[in-house]
Parts: C-alpha cells; structure tokens; sequence
C-alpha cells in the first residue's frame, strides 16, 4: 500500500514537472519560431515549404530543383515539410491557423478554398515581372491560368493524359486483335480469361483511376467527358453518361478486372501489368518509364474503344487527362512575398527540367532548353507524335472544379468497378452527391 | 459520514482540474462543431448562418443513411465479437489452473499492441483475392468458394468490421480479466466445477458481478463502432463507392474533399447525439443496481 | 489438478490455443514484411519468410528520419500523457463515484462525451485552440489534447471499478479517524489497483500509436513521435511497402517487448487487489 502512494505521489509530482517541462519547451519553441520568421541566420532566409517527398519519384525532382536552388539563390535556404496523403486536411489546418508554409505545393481544388479565404497569394504580379509566361509552352497555359484569368501556382505537371496501355505480346501470342470497339474489347476479354490472364489491371482502390476509367467511356459520347459535367455543361443523365457507366458495368461483368480490383493499390496493380499477369493497364503517360522498364517494346498504348467503329475514328485523338492550374502556391502571410514566389516559379521551372531532361518526357508545363540526358522510350517518341493532334482534353480527377462533383464521381466510379452497382444507382448517387 | 463525504475541498480538488481541461480541449471544440452545423462554411471564411438548412439537407442525404447503417452494423458487428470473446476468454484465463495462461494471456493482447496501419495491412493481404491467405486455405480445403469480400458492396463493411473486431478484443479481455480478477474468492463457485455446469454457473454468477464492466465494454464498443474512421481510411477508402462510409467518413468527405466543413459538422454533431442516447440508454439498461463485492 | 485438466475439452483446447497463434501471427508477419521488396510483399510471397532479408529497409527507415529522436519524443509524450492521464481520472472518478455533490452524474456523463466525437472534426478548432494557448510545436501541443482525450475512458472505467467498492470501507476509514485523502490514497487507490495497471496499458497504447493530431499540430522535426515516420514512404502513387513496414517494426516492436517485460507486473498488480480484498 506504501508502494502505491509512493507511485502516485511521484506520479503527481512528474505530471507537474512535465507541465513545467512543456512549458519551458513552449518557449524555446517559439523562440525558434521567431528566429525562422525573422529569418537572417547567417545573412540567409529560411523559407518553410511544403512538397512531396515520399518516394523516389518525387524525391528526385525536389533534390533536383533544391540543389539547383543552392547554386542560383545561395542566400535562401528551404526547411521542408513533406506532403501528407491527407486531402488537403494538414495546409487546411495551416491555414485555419494563420500557418501557411511560404510556399507549398497545390491543387486547383485547394487553390479555389484559399481563393477564397485569402490564404494564397495572387502572383500575376510576379508572373510579369519574371517573364514566367515567356517561359510557358504555349500549348499549357491552361495550367497557368484559373478560371478568374488570375494566377495562383507556378505550374510544373503540363497536360498530362491518360494512356489505355498493353501488353502487345499477350495479345500477339493468344491471337487477340486490339480492340477498338465494345465488341471487340468482350472478345478480347473472353480470350484472356480463357487462358487465365487477367484481361486490365487498374489501382481502383485509389479513385481517380476509377474515374479516369470512367471518363475513357464517357469520351466516346462526349468528347468533353467529365469535364462537361464539372462545368455544369452536361448532366449525368443524359443518355451518353448514362450509356458509359453502362459500358464499364458491362465489361467489369464480363470479368474485365482482376478479383478485389478495388482494394488494388499502384504496387498491386501495376506488378500484374509488368510481370505479363494482365493485358492492359490504366494509368497515366508517366507509367510509360516504369511500364518500358519491365516489359521493354512488349509496351504499347491503344487508342480508346468506342461503342462503334464510327466513333472510334471520330474520338481517337479525344483524351482523357489534362492539366489544371496547380503547382508552387505562396501564403498571402509570408513574410518574403517576392523572395518566396521568386523561389516558388523556379522550383516550379526546375521540376519540368527535370521532367525533360532526366525522365524523359516532354509534357511539361514551362520551356525546357537543356540537353535530354535520357532519351525517350519509345512509346514517349510516339506519344510525343500523338500530342499535336489531340483534339481534346478533359481533367484527372484533382483537376475537377466542382469539389461537390468530385467527391461524388470518384466514390461512383469505383462503385461502378465493384460489379455489384448499376447504372441507374450512379446516376442517382452523381445526382444526389452534386444536390 | 455526510460531512466526510461531502467534503467541499476534497471534491473540488479531485473534480476541478479534469473538469477543466476536458472543457477547455475538447469540449470548446465540440460545441464548434455544434454551432458550425448551422453554417455554410468552408472551414476558412466566415460563413453563412443557414439556421438548420444542413440538418434538412443531411436528412435528404442518401450518403448519410448508408453511412448510418454502417456504423450500427459496425458496432453490432464489434460488441458481439468483441465482448462474446472477450468474455470466453477473459474468465477461461483468470482461472489459476489453465495451461500455459500467461502465455495465452500475453498473446490476446497483442493486435491491441500493434498499431492500426500495421494490422489494416495484414488483412488487407489476408482478404486480398488473387493472392489473400483466406483464399489459399479454401484452396487447401478443397473449397471451390473464393471470397472477394472486400471488394463486394454487400460484404465490405463486415470484412472491415471483422479487422476492428480481432483487433481490439484485446482491450475487451483485459477489462474483463481485470474485473474477474477483482471478484472475491468467494464467489467465484464456477472456478470450482468443470465442463458445461462451469459456464452456466459464470452465467449465472460472475457474469453479472461483472457488470459494471460490461457496461463500459459496450459503450467502448457500441460508440467506437458508431465513430468507425481509421479501419475504412486504410482499408477501403470508404470503398467499393460509397459502400464503408460511416459517420466520421462522412464528415471527414464533407469537410475535406468536398470543402463544405459546416455540412460535415453537421454529420459529426448528429454522430455525438448518437452516441449520447446509446450510452444513456446503455446505463439505463445495464448494471442499474450498484453492485458491490 | 492434473486429472482435471485432462477432463477439459479439448476442442476448447484448440480455440484458445488457436486464437492465441492467430493473435501472435501479425507480429511475426510484420518483422518479415520489414524485410521484404514490394513485389514479395503483394505478389510472390505476401505470408511466408522473406526470400531475401532485406535490412536495406531498415537502413533506409533510419536514414530517413532521426529514430532516436522519434524515439525519445514518443516516450516522453507518452509517459507525460500516462502519468496525467491516470492521476486526474483515477481523482475525478473517485469523486464523482463516491463522494457527494449535486450533479456529480451529470459530470462524468459530460467527460463521455469526449469518447464519440471523432477527432477529424475538432482538429482545426483544436489547432486553433493550440495555436491561440502559445503552445505550437511544442511538446504541449500533443501532451494536453492526449491528456484530455484520454480522459473519458479512463474516468468511465474507474468509475465502474470505484462503484463496486462496499461503502463500509470509507465508513471505517472515518471512524478511525482518517480523512478523506488519506481514506483515497491508502484504502481506495489500493483497490482499484487492477484497473490501473490496465488503463495504464491502454493510455500508453493510445499516446504512443497516436497519428492524426500528431501530423496536424506538430511540424517541427525535433519534435516529431514515431508514428510520423511513416509518412516519408507513403506516396503520392507508390509507397515503399518494406521501409514502411521496417518504420512499422521500429515504432511497435519497443510496444510489445515492453508489453511482455511489464505484463507480470501488470498481472501481479491486478490480482492483489482481489486479495487485499478477499
């Protein structure tokens, strides 16, 4: 019974301690703080920014672009915050709390919430006076304006699109013609099936696959997509949206997908695709690297099936992807304005030169004029023949404006890939999302 | 007695400080989230007062009656599970004769030990469809049945609900191991007999000295099933589609993807109303009298 | 005894032993998850032992962010949090159990309320909360939330074992002369000794694994706790499954080995209630 006094009793005297502790520790922290803000350690600015770091890929274009940053603009030194998969719940509690990063790495659906409450600072200022809009390609200024003709990011990605890729060695080996229709897309998938290959693979536990997935239907009928429908100029009822849901409910029927497609993350996914496991795969053209890598020019990219030959040839150069504004945002609250946007349109211009010259692609948002260190894969080269003759576009999911819409067709479109959900049921739930 | 009892320092001493703090951390927030329900608000601007606009709208919402529905099989799911185990084993344990007991105790508690991501991340390989362990042992049985439970609209939240329930029966046993272990002696007649006539006499005996236990292990599970987020998060998604949504999903979809922070408000404020009825009606119905050993 | 336990079922033999193997298989699972590529993980070999010890995972779980330091924060939010967690519960629930004031039901049914609401919607009032108290990145920003969250089981469960207590105890106490402190510390505390060593167990659990306030309030590196380690592998499409599972192992592995070390004690200490009782 002394034992538990005595532990008690210690422990009301360590739980004072601790509070005298914290609060000691609250004072050094702030005084931290302070010296960050006031920021002129040894004559250099520190400036917090918040970027992807999380693997590899990402990694390498932000070491890129900071060890570039070093050699340009010694003077500035950057504390970095990785991103958090978190839909923008941890910048929205910075910026609920007055502490914004200076800059921090954004989408449109972000920068129209911080539009709004004047969080992020408007940089057509700053646009001018560093000639940032010489240095786009004009093909991408869609990712440099929103929809007020105001800028809020220096943008990097470009207009990224959507690839339907295969396997053309499976396909060549089990005497299967590319499909380029519905009909053809069932025959396809009752001869994988038959030989016990998994005839697509898509990470369909993330959603905006699934809804770029969906989209590759909704093209067909309409070449605007899931754009229209963002922009209010479509409905979900009507007949083609309609018809396209049906379209995958069908396929998935008819076991186009791998079992538990829905619990498929990327690494998933993808490993049935690279190890010849499954046909085709859906994914963006960044997946051309990963996809050459394991299966060398077994790789190809197929135009979009369409319900019929007709329309196939009709919307062959229609895509799905995009670009949207997004990129390299700066707080309104910084206390270095120009320094952080200075900072925030060259991180941005370094990621697309990193993009050309090390990972071989060319779809950028901004001019690149170094020297490609890697060549493109090949289907890059044909891609890059593809590219001037798209004739439209849409958006990935994070590009939608209508964050209501959004939320909505991402959970539809997965459902739609359960095989357990009909047509009817997405139009009423896209209806009752977007109410 | 009343004058020891009632002692006004004493109690203000003892009551005051976690009165205070929980007031201050978590209760200022909540009413927030009460008085922000009745907003159009994004989390950032000022917003508009919209009276009970949200609570209409919540009513008319689909989202909110799948997400309601998840959560009560959520929690029927995890009671049952958690406390009819949790119980078996608990009172098989605090018997001093049964082999290997601490080992056997160790281990029960070790998915509580392990945190959520990792134990997600075992079931989702467990369930997964072309390579899961689940189907593999149907294999091995000789079983032509292959589960896809995860990804089926219909199962889903079960399968989910199952991760929480194996997890955190740990949490259950050791209450209820700790309150068998705190019963006198004396009445613990069921210690002495063997076989079926042992399980009927716990029935009759210890279990409802164990009450006052049981009516924490239900509001524990009851409301923890109802505040479902973590297990969906990593494991679905709230996916296939809408299928996993609960409560706190819900808000979380509002407040963050959506944007419309007043609107998820709206669907948390809902889910503590909730919970507060289950809990009082849990007290009402449960160990009512005061047991004392 | 031994005739006894030859009577005992053993179809009951085999679910309390197999429930215990199904209980340990996870953490075996998880050390081999740490040493595996991502391919082994989802597709080769998701179950069995690794084809390959890679420790590669782990050099690049400890080159990526400061382990000791992690380290060293989670236990003292954690110990920090148990400490104040228990003594201002295992007080309140006394209080609210047995001694008498008007409205005293009322107030533990308002400390519950902590329990059902979900910490996703109060983090931005929270933060606010946080930032406005002076305490962002510090260690207080994550002590005092998880003090005050943890409060409402705690003082829930203590009351229930509060409740149980006969009130002749308290009655003699007073005869003797003592007052109402010592009455709580010498007679009371001891009895509910069990409990304690219990919700010690859970506090510590639910602090030490905690993930979401942590990636909200703290961004300052020196005070990072080890749960936000895992954020440096989870990507925006891919994620580094065996680093994240080496992060995982060495933010959990100290969890069971401590579990296992301090159980006995924990044991000891719930039994000797029963028998100052009995």
């Amino acid at each position: 019974m002394k034992k538990i006094n005595k532990v008690l009793s210690l422990g009301l005297a360590l739980s004072l301690t601790a509070a005298a502790l914290s609060a000691c520790g609250s004072n050094s922290g702030n005084k931290e703080a302070e010296s960050t803000a006031g920021g002129s350690a040894e004559g250099k600015t520190k400036l917090r920014i918040y970027a992807q770091y999380s693997d590899e890929d990402t990694k390498g274009y932000y070491d890129y672009a900071v060890a570039e940053l070093a050699k340009e603009m010694p003077n500035v030194e950057l504390e970095l915050e990785i991103q958090a998969q978190d839909d923008g719940q941890k910048l929205k509690t910075y910026a609920a709390t007055g502490n914004l990063p200076d800059i921090f790495n954004t989408g449109l659906d972000l920068i129209n919430v911080f539009r709004e409450s004047n969080n992020i600072l408007q940089l057509d200022e700053y646009v001018d006076k560093f000639g940032f809009k010489d240095k786009m390609l004009p093909s991408a200024l869609n990712t440099l304006y929103t929809e007020d003709e105001h800028v809020y990011a220096f943008p990097y990605a470009g207009n990224e699109v959507i690839l339907l890729y295969y396997n053309k060695e499976l396909f060549e080996q089990n005497g299967v013609k590319v499909p380029t229709t519905l009909e053809e897309m069932h025959a396809a998938i009752d001869a994988f099936k038959a030989k016990g290959i998994t005839p697509l693979s898509i990470f369909a536990k993330e959603k905006w696959p699934d809804v770029a997935f969906y989209d590759i239907f909704a093209t067909r009928y309409n070449p605007a997509g899931i754009s229209a429908l963002d922009k209010g100029q479509a409905k979900p009822s009507d007949p083609g949206y309609k018809q396209a849901a049906q379209d995958i409910v069908d396929l998935v029927k008819a076991g186009l997908l791998p079992k538990g497609a829905t619990n498929l993350n990327y690494d998933q996914a993808a490993a049935l695709f690279h190890e010849g496991k499954a046909a085709m795969f859906v994914n963006g053209q960044w997946e051309i690297e990963a996809s050459t890598k394991a299966l060398g020019d077994k790789v190809g990219y197929m135009y979009y099936p369409a319900p019929d030959a007709a329309s196939y040839e009709a919307n062959k150069m229609a895509f799905s992807g995009g670009g949207n504004p997004g990129g390299y945002a700066v707080s309104a609250n910084t206390k270095h304005k120009e320094l952080a946007a200075e900072v925030a349109s060259f991180m941005a211009l370094k990621y697309a030169e990193f993009k050309v010259t090390k990972k071989g692609s060319p779809i950028v948002s901004t001019k690149v004029e170094k020297a490609v260190e890697k060549a493109y894969d090949p289907l890059m080269e044909r891609l890059a023949q593809d590219l001037p003759n798209i004739t439209s576009t849409t958006a990935f999911a994070w590009g939608l404006s209508n964050t209501k819409f959004k939320a909505a067709i991402e959970d539809a479109s997965q459902a739609l890939l359960s095989g357990s959900y009909t047509a009817d049921q997405f139009i009423a739930d896209l209806e009752n999302g977007m109410k | 007695m009343n004058k020891f009892l009632g002692n006004k320092t004493a109690i203000l001493l003892f009551t005051l400080p976690t009165i205070l703090l929980f007031s201050v951390i978590v209760m200022w927030p909540t009413l927030q989230v009460f008085y922000r329900s009745l907003y159009d608000w994004n989390g950032l601007t000022e917003g508009t007062f919209i009276g009970l606009d949200n609570y209409k709208r919540l009513f008319e919402d689909r989202l909110f009656y799948t997400s309601l529905k998840n959560g009560i099989i959520f929690a029927a799911v995890i009671a049952v599970l958690q406390i009819g185990i949790g119980t078996v084993l608990a009172l098989t344990i605090s018997n001093k004769m049964v082999r290997g007991r601490k080992f056997l105790r160790i281990s029960y508690f070790i998915p509580v030990v392990l945190s959520v991501t990792v134990v997600c991340q075992l079931w989702l390989a467990m369930y997964n469809g072309e390579y899961g362990l689940i189907n593999k042992v149907f294999e091995a049985l000789g079983i032509s049945y292959r589960q896809d439970w995860l990804s089926n609209g219909d199962t889903a939240i079960y399968a989910v609900a199952v991760v929480n329930a194996w997890q955190n029966m740990g949490y259950h046993f050791a209450l209820l191991l700790a309150a068998a272990n705190s019963i006198p002696e004396q009445y613990l007649e069921a210690a002495k007999i063997d076989g079926a006539e042992k399980w009927k006499a716990h029935w009759k005996v210890t279990i409802p000295l164990m009450s006052e236990t049981y009516k924490f292990c239900l509001v524990l599970a009851i409301t923890g099933g109802l505040n479902a987020f973590a297990n969906m998060q990593i494991m679905t998604g709230g996916g296939p589609g809408t299928d996993t949504y609960t409560l706190t999903y819900m808000m979380y979809r509002s407040a963050f993807r959506v944007g419309e922070y007043g609107y998820g408000t709206t669907a948390a404020a809902f889910l503590i109303i909730e919970c507060l009825i289950v809990t009082f009606a849990i007290n009402r119905l449960v160990a009512r009298e005061r047991i004392v050993y | 005894m031994l005739s006894k336990l030859r009577k005992s079922n053993p179809l009951f033999q085999i679910f309390l032993w197999g429930y215990a193997i199904v209980s340990v298989y996870p953490l075996i699972w998880m050390v081999f998850y740490s040493l595996k590529d991502n391919n082994e993980i989802f597709v080769t070999n998701p179950f069995g032992f690794p084809t390959q010890l890679r420790f590669e995972n782990y050099v690049s779980a400890i080159s990526e962010f400061n382990v000791p330091q992690y380290f060293l924060n989670s236990v003292l939010v954690t110990v920090v949090t148990i400490v104040g967690t228990i003594s201002l519960a295992v007080m309140f629930a006394y209080s609210a159990a047995r001694l008498r004031w008007k409205g005293k039901t009322f107030a533990q049914m308002y400390v519950v309320i902590g329990m059902f609401v979900p910490v996703q919607v109060v983090m931005i009032p929270l933060a606010i909360l946080v930032r406005d108290f002076n305490l962002t990145n510090t260690y207080a920003s994550l002590i005092i939330p998880y003090i005050a969250f943890n409060l409402s089981f705690s003082t829930m469960v203590f009351f229930g074992f509060f409740r149980t207590i006969p009130n002749e105890l308290e009655e003699s106490a007073c005869l003797d002369g003592a007052n109402i402190y010592q009455t709580f510390f010498k007679i009371m505390l001891p009895l509910v000794k069990p409990s304690i060593a219990t919700m010690v167990i859970f506090v510590f659990l639910a602090a030490w694994n905690e993930y979401p306030i942590a990636l909200m309030l703290i961004s300052d590196e020196a005070l990072k706790t080890l749960p936000l380690g895992l954020q440096f592998f989870q990507g925006q499409f891919t994620t580094d499954w065996g680093a994240m599972g080496a992060a995982m192992t060495i933010a959990s592995l100290p969890t069971v080995l401590i579990y296992i070390l301090f159980s006995e004690q924990v044991e000891k200490a719930m039994t000797v209630g029963s028998a100052v009782k009995g």
